[in-house]
């Protein structure tokens, strides 16, 4: 009988501590999340009259969260500045032609089926004419077919592995030729000719590594190993084994997130030095960098539009606002920046489009970003009004103790982006009919494009 | 997925036996050995971080998903510690115990205390403890990676047979070599403590039977929550320890809690040596099929493995005659 008792008692105590325990574990999955749109009551308050609503939608829990979270930071601080007409924004007043932007923030928790649901919801039920967002490839690959269904916008941020142009995303990373394309002939020469190519297993780093190895072998080169670990992984050591006993001139490494760490300090830990095999690298930036401490990466390379050591008077104003707002112990990187100058293209694009007396709808929009020019940190880029990708400078740069660049390589002037890789696709490129109907943008000249640069 | 595991290991199949033919036998064999011998490096890690587990699950029975969370608690103590008093990586080995063995004895007297003899709300109540600690912890430091210095007498390797060029195609760095230190030196602290002392005893004995041990004047609240505590604290030790080599961001101690899982239930639950015998085999096989074939193939393959050898012994390697 008493037996009976303490179990029920203490079943009733169960349910209340197990639901709890649960309960507080779903506001810790869901905290700022999946819920925090339009900021709260008093924000709205100092927006004004008829606010633009904007979706920002970034990852701030989960493995990628990492890595978003400083693109989400990078983006809050450009609509700050646009709502309070300082740093770029300060000749336009305070902001969007009198109109200030309401960001309705989503956080898909590293999720790729959320990101599809959130970018539904965002379309539909918020009513955002335009989103800012996504970072990894699988999560754009989710969202694109929700953008296109519904007619919609995404300013994506991130440099990528090509082999996509739609009507529906403004492509502000990136594209193989801004990267991969010079960097493979830069390893050849410098390093030598046989390159060891690692990566995370997903998308972009395999369709990445296709495309340098294709590069390398017209170069004259060769891939003496190809190796993925799985996403999130942090132990290396056969992968650094094999790259001992396969005794490359360079390595290749497109590892993202938290794997980067581990393996530039096991590598080192392992007794391979800068100056016996250097590691070029892509998704290797100034926090990964900060991450695991500077001594590990010194000596190696990495190739961005952008290193934080970029020496133009905009860039400076942009590592102060950031450190400013974000505090000192922050750094910048390639693609905060790209975060942080598509927001600007965005505003410039609304602010054209609501001068010229028109409504904010994707057409419009669309128009009016076709062909923007903004002066970033990085330099002055445009957005090419054929591919919706953006004219970047092309840029290698070499890490030195104290976490930042020398940048030893740089285009002088931003590159015409190409979405295919022209040694695999020989002629592709994309042009989108203007005004843009959504047709077929793909067109197959046969012949080999020229680089082509930004005119200033 | 077959279909992409299969083709991917028969390509790997055939550019083994294309390299093997013109790259003298020899070297492949150092190169193998040198595997081998770094193999241990991961042997290393998988024990330090199956050790706690081994105390939480193996002794207590207390199905524990939030032991990565305490791995990932111990690795920020070592931060904290670091960042604010720049202490020698260490030096912040204690404290990381203590911290992380304070933090478990409370949630041992909030939520564990009250779920033993219920495997299943064990289960649900530490996995949501440990998305409230990920949590928790996000909000303090936020979700950047953070940086923990290596101590700089640890770095560089020891190498064996170092060839004409002056480099050494067998070697092992100092650093692994320390964490198979700690790894071991813990294990034979904590098999003296069950199997050695006075309290150890009591352990054992609220273990087999706890209504007994009640009988006899054992605290048993005590001896749970003092037992949990320590189980805790050596995996705030694998925190510390491994931070230096690894990630230190939130979500990190999930990666090690499949790997912690597998070693205890290979090697047994019963006895401790049984997860030296399972971080060994589990360590080993994944270093030598990952060299041969590539890192996810036999992550699948040693994974399918622990499945079939627990499908056979579910009691793991290493158990112990008991009466039905």
């Amino acid at each position: 009988m008493s037996k009976h008792m303490i179990v029920k008692a203490s079943r009733r105590k169960f349910l209340q501590y197990g639901s709890l325990t649960l309960g507080a574990s779903v506001i810790a999955a869901c905290s700022g999340g999946t819920s925090s749109s339009s900021g709260g009551s008093d924000e709205a308050a100092d927006l004004g009259e008829n606010p633009i609503k904007v979706g920002v939608m970034y990852s701030t829990t989960g493995t990628i969260a990492i890595v978003e979270k400083s693109l989400q930071d990078a983006t809050f601080l450009a609509i700050e500045q646009i709502n309070s007409g300082t740093g770029p924004w300060e000749a336009n007043g305070e902001g969007i032609a009198g109109r200030k932007i309401q960001k309705v923030v989503v956080n898909p928790n590293s999720d790729w089926d959320l990101y599809n649901q959130m970018s539904k919801r965002l379309i539909e039920e918020d009513q955002v004419v335009c989103v800012l967002g996504c970072y990894t490839s699988a999560s754009r690959k989710s969202v694109l077919p929700v953008f296109e269904e519904k007619n919609s916008l995404l300013y994506y941020p991130v440099y990528y592995e090509g082999n996509e142009c739609s009507s529906n995303v403004f492509y502000t990373g990136a594209a193989p030729n801004q990267q991969i394309t010079d960097s493979i002939p830069y390893a050849y020469e410098n390093f030598g000719p046989k390159g060891f190519f690692i990566g995370s297993d997903y998308i972009y780093p395999k369709e990445s590594n296709r495309i340098a190895k294709a590069e390398l072998e017209q170069a004259g080169g060769q891939v003496v190993g190809d190796e993925y670990a799985a996403l999130g992984t942090t132990e290396f050591i056969t992968i650094i084994n094999k790259i001992k006993a396969a005794k490359p001139d360079f390595v290749l490494s497109n590892l993202v997130g938290d794997s980067i760490p581990a393996f530039y300090r096991q590598y080192k830990d392992a007794g391979i030095t800068a100056d016996d095999i250097p590691i070029m690298a892509y998704p290797t930036t100034e926090e990964e960098i900060q991450a695991m401490g500077p001594e590990f990466a010194a000596g190696h390379y990495t190739s961005f539009n952008y290193f934080q050591s970029v020496d133009t008077p905009e860039n400076k104003a942009f590592v102060e606002q950031f450190k400013e707002m974000f505090g000192g112990d922050r750094v910048t990187n390639g693609v905060m920046e790209a975060a942080y100058l598509q927001t600007f293209f965005m505003a410039q694009a609304m602010k054209d489009a609501l001068e010229a007396g028109e409504e904010l709808n994707t057409e419009t929009i669309r128009a009016a970003t076709r062909g923007q020019e903004f002066s970033a940190p990085q330099g002055r880029v445009k957005i090419d009004p054929d591919n919706y990708h953006t004219y970047l400078y092309s840029r290698i740069g070499r890490w030195k103790e104290d976490g930042q660049a020398d940048i030893v390589f740089s285009t002088d002037a931003a590159v015409k982006p190409i979405p295919w890789s022209q040694v695999l696709y020989k002629g592709r490129t994309c042009v989108h009919p203007s005004p843009d109907d959504r047709s077929d943008p793909i067109k197959e000249t046969g012949k080999d494009l020229e680089t082509q640069y930004l005119e200033s | 997925m077959l279909d992409f595991s299969l083709t991917s290991m028969l390509s790997s199949l055939f550019l083994l036996a294309e390299e093997a033919a013109p790259a003298a036998e020899g070297i492949s064999w150092i190169a193998l050995l040198n595997q081998a011998l770094n193999g241990i490096g991961i042997v290393g890690i998988l024990l330090l971080t199956g050790l706690g587990l081994a105390i939480t699950f193996g002794v207590m029975r207390i199905i524990n998903l939030a032991h990565g969370e305490f791995i990932m608690l111990g690795a920020y103590v070592t931060f904290v510690m670091q960042d604010f008093f720049k202490m020698d990586l260490l030096m912040t080995i204690p404290f990381a115990f203590i911290g992380t063995a304070l933090i478990g004895a409370i949630v041992e007297l909030t939520i564990i205390r009250r779920l033993y003899g219920r495997p299943l709300e064990t289960l649900l109540a530490t996995w949501g403890l440990s998305i409230v600690l990920q949590g928790v912890v996000k909000l303090i430091f936020t979700a950047e990676l953070k940086y923990v210095r290596a101590p700089s007498y640890l770095s560089g390797n020891l190498s064996f047979l170092t060839n004409e060029a002056g480099t050494s195609p067998i070697a092992i760095s100092y650093y692994r070599l320390f964490i198979i230190a700690v790894a071991l030196a813990l294990l034979a602290l904590t098999m003296f403590l069950f199997y050695g002392t006075s309290w150890g005893r009591q352990i054992r004995a609220v273990t087999q039977n706890r209504e007994m041990a009640k009988c006899l004047g054992v605290n048993t609240k005590l001896i749970d929550m003092g037992t949990f505590a320590y189980g805790c604290g050596l995996a705030g030790v694998a925190g510390a320890v491994i931070s230096a080599l690894k990630t230190v961001a939130p979500p990190m101690g999930q990666d090690y809690l499949v790997d912690a899982w597998m070693v205890v239930v290979t090697g047994g639950v019963d006895k401790l040596i049984g997860i030296l015998a399972g971080s060994f085999l589990i360590g080993e096989s994944n270093a030598i099929i990952a060299f041969m074939l590539n890192d996810p193939l036999a992550r699948v393959i040693v994974l399918a493995a622990v499945i079939v050898l627990i499908r056979y012994r579910p009691e793991g390697l290493f158990t112990v005659q008991k009466r039905a």
